[in-house]
């Protein structure tokens, strides 16, 4: 609203108007191609990414996703993690941080394989017209935390590795269960890694329930929005860090009417976002970023990410009306 | 009262020389004639009123008539089922009067002429008998309507409605009532609700909703381009007319507002204090306050009512365009916004009315509460007390349908219009 250059404000108007659900779809194909095919074309962003972008995807990948170095760097026998290594292990961390900085959670919405991956088979379902379900708010409650378990295990464990204290057949811990890594690799026609290893029981333990995991992955994510995210240890770790990020998301209280309709679309189903009016930094820990709920706010203003300090996308009137009588036309 | 032997027979006299009649013509000349510059466009709202509620034409409909009490009842739902809804809510004095005899005498005009007029034998406006009333259970007098209403030979559907809106609890279970309510339209029509038919009703509403906010966004000029007598008329008008032609109507009126604009015409002096309106909701012929104010020289730039703004304002998102969940969307855009003082928290109201004189401009705020009306009475105090934060000027009126105290009235409203000019003039 402040007196911009007319042609500033039409690219306003314009970025603010957009087609947003369609943009983000083809957003996030171009992402998911980068980094699950752009190995293909020699592409190497270094193993510090902070989204799934899975290290086990040997060919395809054009990066790696930060938990598998991290797991690996953390089961170094303990010597050597508390002397030099350690420093490896900092300088891994502060790279993963720069790259986390950049986007903040946006690299859940609109960038990690295996959050677009839970997108697909959501539109997949919605065209079944099949409905989605949700947690009553006393499960939220509860399951909001498994996160931070997931995240407290997979340093402990490796931990423990090093230390002498479990198996180094447990290593990497996490990744033995996360779905990635039987999901991700497959799209590059490996299939290798839905096996269970029976070289010892803990090993066999851990790929028995990867594949679990998998199973359960697919089936979550067709019912319900962004299944995963909800317990993913990645998240938690962002959130750890998400102060200093450069993308934000903010509210306006005081233009906010607790419609709810940005909590409606929202796929974590994250009350504040419509009912806080307090804080103006209103991204919480299930939060991917996704944008959405800016997408679907009917008053200007009150919802808007930010780049360092600039509104890059802000609801507003005019945006929102467009956006809906697609739908209500459309439809799909 | 026994006259046995000579009984005269009394002639059904026509509608239009009826006290009603009278009372609808009356306000309708005040709203057309005191004004000089009136939109050209308004004239299909004044011939609307005038052919419904001055010579008693009758109101067409499609399908079903399903009749409303409160805006909490989704039209859309009602539209989808290729049925009519049409809100019930009387401005009456007339059958303010008649509905007396229902309720105690200290209670809400709102609900006794609506009581009144269901009761009645020539219904005005004439739309027919419904074939469906829903209630929702808001306040205790419109809970206690039910079982009237049903006594007067309606069928009634009590719309559960929650009193407490922050809760999930209260989401969940008002969805629930959304989703009974949609299953009791289907008895009722014979009809199945498709996403295709849902989607259509919501089309209508939604476009209709855009044309109310681009109006709503009008009135934001200073100095005004439309007096808000009219924008109420308007916005009453919603309640039985043809929900296209209604708004093929108020998007003309913009249009006309557009080209005020670009001439810098003004509907009122620069000087005139801008006025939000908030409290019991102003409903034909009872336009007596919102005229009063425009008499006075003041204008109403906007209000927090739930014949105007709180009935149209708030837009419905959808995430999954499948029946389920457009239906649960409508639930919510029905529940969480609402800032009726049925409620038993008032913050969000409170944050609205803020909300609403910073971005029109207000000078200074009117609250009108019907005697009777309880909830508008114990809010009264919590919002005084906010806008004596914000150092909002803010007159507190208690009224009824009744003309008797309009005397009074134009005085204290003038005395407030003038300090509200004084203030202006001070911190110019
Ligand atoms: S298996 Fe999961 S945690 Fe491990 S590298 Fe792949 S995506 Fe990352
Ligand atoms: S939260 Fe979801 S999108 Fe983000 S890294 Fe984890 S799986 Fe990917
Ligand atoms: S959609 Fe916008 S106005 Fe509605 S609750 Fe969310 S932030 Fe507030
Ligand atoms: S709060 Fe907004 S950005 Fe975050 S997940 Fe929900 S819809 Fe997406
Ligand atoms: S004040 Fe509330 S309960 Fe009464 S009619 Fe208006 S919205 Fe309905």
């Amino acid at each position: 609203m402040k007196a911009s250059s007319p042609r500033l404000q039409a690219l306003r108007d314009a970025v603010n108007h957009v087609h947003f659900n369609r943009f983000r779809f083809w957003f996030q194909l171009a992402a998911f191609v980068l980094f699950v095919y752009g190995g293909y074309l020699a592409i190497d962003l270094g193993s510090r990414l902070p989204f799934f972008a899975c290290g086990y995807n040997q060919e395809g990948r054009a990066g790696v996703c930060y938990l598998l170095p991290l797991q690996h760097q953390l089961s170094l026998p303990w010597a050597r993690l508390f002397s030099y290594a350690g420093i490896a292990v900092l300088t891994g961390f502060l790279i993963f941080a720069l790259w986390f900085i950049f986007l903040n959670k946006g690299w859940c919405g609109f960038i990690c394989p295996l959050g677009t991956i839970q997108d697909w088979l959501t539109s997949l379902r919605r065209r079944l017209g099949i409905r989605y379900s949700t947690y009553s708010h006393g499960q939220f409650a509860q399951l909001t935390k498994v996160k931070y378990l997931l995240l407290a295990l997979m340093i402990l464990i490796p931990l423990g590795i090093g230390g002498g204290l479990f198996s180094h057949s447990m290593s990497p811990p996490f990744c033995l269960i996360c779905p990635a890594r039987m999901i991700l690799p497959m799209f590059t026609g490996d299939f290798s890694q839905f096996t269970i290893d029976f070289s010892s029981s803990a090993a066999m333990v851990m790929t028995a329930l990867g594949i679990s995991i998998t199973a359960l992955f697919l089936v979550g994510s067709f019912v319900k929005k962004r299944f995963f995210c909800f317990f993913c240890p990645m998240s938690a770790l962002h959130y750890l860090i998400s102060k200093p990020a450069l993308l934000k998301l903010k509210k306006d209280g005081s233009k906010c009417t607790r419609c709810g309709d940005c909590y409606n679309v929202c796929d974590m189903e994250i009350k504040e976002i419509a009912d806080d009016i307090k804080n103006t930094n209103i991204m919480t820990d299930d939060c991917t970023m996704c944008l959405k709920c800016v997408a679907s706010c009917p008053e200007t203003g009150a919802l808007k990410a930010t780049f360092a300090g600039i509104p890059i996308f802000e609801s507003t009137e005019a945006g929102f009306i467009k956006r809906m009588g697609k739908g209500v036309q459309h439809g799909k | 009262m026994e006259n046995d032997a000579k009984v005269i027979p009394i002639q059904a006299a026509p509608y239009n020389l009826s006290r009603q009649a009278g009372e609808a013509e009356n306000m309708l000349d005040h709203i057309v004639d005191d004004f000089p510059d009136n939109p050209q466009s308004m004239a299909y709202f004044y011939d609307l009123f005038r052919r419904v509620y001055c010579h008693g034409d009758e109101v067409k409909h499609e399908g079903m008539l399903v009749g409303t009490t409160c805006i909490q009842a989704p039209e859309e739902l009602i539209y989808a089922f290729g049925a009519t809804p049409m809100r019930l809510c009387n401005g009456s004095y007339h059958y303010d009067q008649k509905g007396a005899d229902f309720m105690p005498a200290k209670s809400c005009s709102l609900v006794k002429a609506t009581l009144g007029m269901l009761n009645s034998e020539t219904v005005i406006p004439k739309i027919g008998k419904p074939d469906l009333i829903v209630n929702p259970t808001t306040c205790d007098q419109k809970k206690k309507a039910s079982v009237m209403i049903e006594g007067m030979g309606h069928s009634v559907y009590e719309l559960e409605f929650p009193n407490v809106k922050e809760s999930e609890a209260s989401r969940v279970y008002w969805q629930r009532s959304v989703r009974q309510f949609a299953a009791r339209l289907r008895e009722l029509t014979g009809k199945k609700l498709t996403r295709k038919n849902l989607q259509a009703a919501m089309a209508k509403t939604s476009r209709a909703q855009a044309a109310f906010r681009k109006l709503h966004n009008f009135r934001r000029k200073s100095p005004s381009l439309i007096l808000g007598k009219d924008a109420f008329l308007v916005t009453n008008a919603y309640f039985f007319d043809d929900i296209e032609r209604w708004t093929d109507a108020v998007e003309k009126l913009n249009a006309e507002l557009e080209l005020r604009d670009e001439a810098g015409f003004k509907a009122v002096q620069s000087k005139a204090p801008r006025v939000l309106f908030t409290g019991s909701p102003p409903i034909f012929p009872n336009l007596k306050l919102p005229l009063l104010i425009e008499e006075a020289g003041g204008v109403v730039v906007t209000d927090e009512t739930c014949s105007a703004n709180r009935m149209l304002y708030d837009m419905t998102a959808v995430d999954e365009w499948l029946v389920n969940d457009m239906v649960d969307s409508l639930a919510d855009k029905y529940l969480k916004p609402c800032t009726c003082p049925i409620f038993t928290r008032n913050d969000d109201r409170r944050r609205r009315l803020l909300d609403l004189v910073r971005d029109f401009n207000a000078d200074g705020v009117v609250y009108q509460a019907f005697a009777g009306c309880q909830v508008y009475e114990m809010e009264y105090r919590s919002v005084a007390d906010e806008f004596n934060k914000a150092g909002i000027p803010m007159l507190y009126i208690e009224t009824d349908y009744s003309t008797d105290d309009k005397g009074q009235l134009s005085t204290r409203i003038e005395a407030f219009l003038e300090s509200l000019k004084n203030r202006k003039k001070h911190r110019a």
